[in-house]
């Protein structure tokens, strides 16, 4: 289980951040997918882990947007109580740190600055995909889930994880070509 | 025209394991310390959820209050939404009671002012037992 938590806890935080674009709430997610998956599915053989969590996953971050929206209709209607500017006494110099890569190709400078680039581009092409397809697309490609795995974790058909899966390569290449980045 | 989805899929995914190595220091730490939490639950039957999460949120760093969904903060801050509410609609209630008594006295004293009776005959029972006895 440790290595298997290892193995995916930055995709699952990415997954999270390209949904909620918010890290604070990504973590949570994570955590929370993690706890649920340790405490209900640990007698689970290791094959399975990775559709369960997933699927865990996934349901967390719909949850997140499901509090959010009732959330946010609290805050409009209490706006009057508003608070202070709490995201500068957050400020914590440790994330600006960049994190030791583990690739070597990371050598040079120019390119370095390049693939960031590139990286960039394409998370942002990705936040920008509708959910489900950047859902289909990350599960079926980037988890390499199988289809029916992804059409467990996403609660769908297969017909649809494959749908979904091809209408995003198909619009990530046409927003990444926008923006000069041909694949 | 796309050549082959399956290919441009791993070129992009190639990018986002690269994006996904680069995390920050600060992001990974609470990752691993999220991990930790996880680990140290492993097997345990989910218990007081909501202790769990509000403890786990803590963990994590991620705690501004904004961003902690499902924690016992929220619901501590619900739980102080409706007695707020309760009190709003209390206070609302008594202020209306308040206002209809002041119009129905309003009236009651516009319609004596306007009477042809003089006010003094409201006050006389003699009056009084006759109004009862000759009513039409």
């Amino acid at each position: 289980m440790s290595g298997f938590l290892a193995e995916v806890e930055r995709r699952a935080f990415k997954q999270a951040m390209f949904a909620t674009r918010d890290e604070d709430a990504a973590l949570d997610i994570v955590q929370d997918a993690m706890l649920k998956l340790a405490e209900k599915y640990a007698d689970k053989p290791p094959n399975e882990l990775p559709m369960l969590f997933q699927r865990i996953l996934q349901n967390t971050i719909h949850d997140h947007f499901r509090r959010q929206k009732v959330r946010n209709t609290w805050t409009t209607l209490l706006s009057a109580f508003g608070k202070g500017d709490e995201k500068d006494d957050d400020f914590d110099p440790l994330e600006t740190l960049q994190a030791k890569s583990d690739s070597s190709a990371m050598a040079d400078p120019a390119r370095q600055l390049e693939q960031a680039q590139i990286v960039g581009m394409i998370e942002q092409a990705l936040t920008r995909l509708p959910a489900r397809q950047r859902e289909a697309f990350l599960l079926r490609y980037w988890e390499e889930l199988d289809v029916a795995e992804a059409a467990a974790a996403m609660g769908c058909s297969e017909g649809s994880v494959k749908t979904h899966c091809s209408r995003a390569v198909h619009a990530l290449a046409a927003m990444l070509e926008a923006k000069g980045l041909k694949l | 025209m796309i050549r082959d989805e399956h290919e441009i899929a791993k070129k992009l995914t190639g990018y986002l394991d690269a994006g996904a190595a680069q995390l920050k220091a600060g992001t990974l730490y609470k990752l691993s310390q999220a991990r930790g939490k996880a680990l140290a639950r492993l097997g345990q039957p989910a218990r007081a959820a909501e202790g769990r999460t509000a403890q786990a949120h803590a963990y994590a760093g991620a705690g501004r209050g904004t961003g902690s969904p499902g924690s016992g903060l929220r619901k501590g801050a619900w739980l102080w939404v409706g007695v707020v509410l309760i009190a709003a609609a209390g206070f609302g209630y008594q202020q209306w009671q308040v206002y209809q008594q002041t119009r129905e006295i309003e009236e009651l004293d516009v319609q004596i002012l306007s009477s042809d009776l003089p006010i003094d005959a409201y006050l006389d029972r003699g009056f009084q037992t006759w109004l009862t006895r000759f009513q039409p």
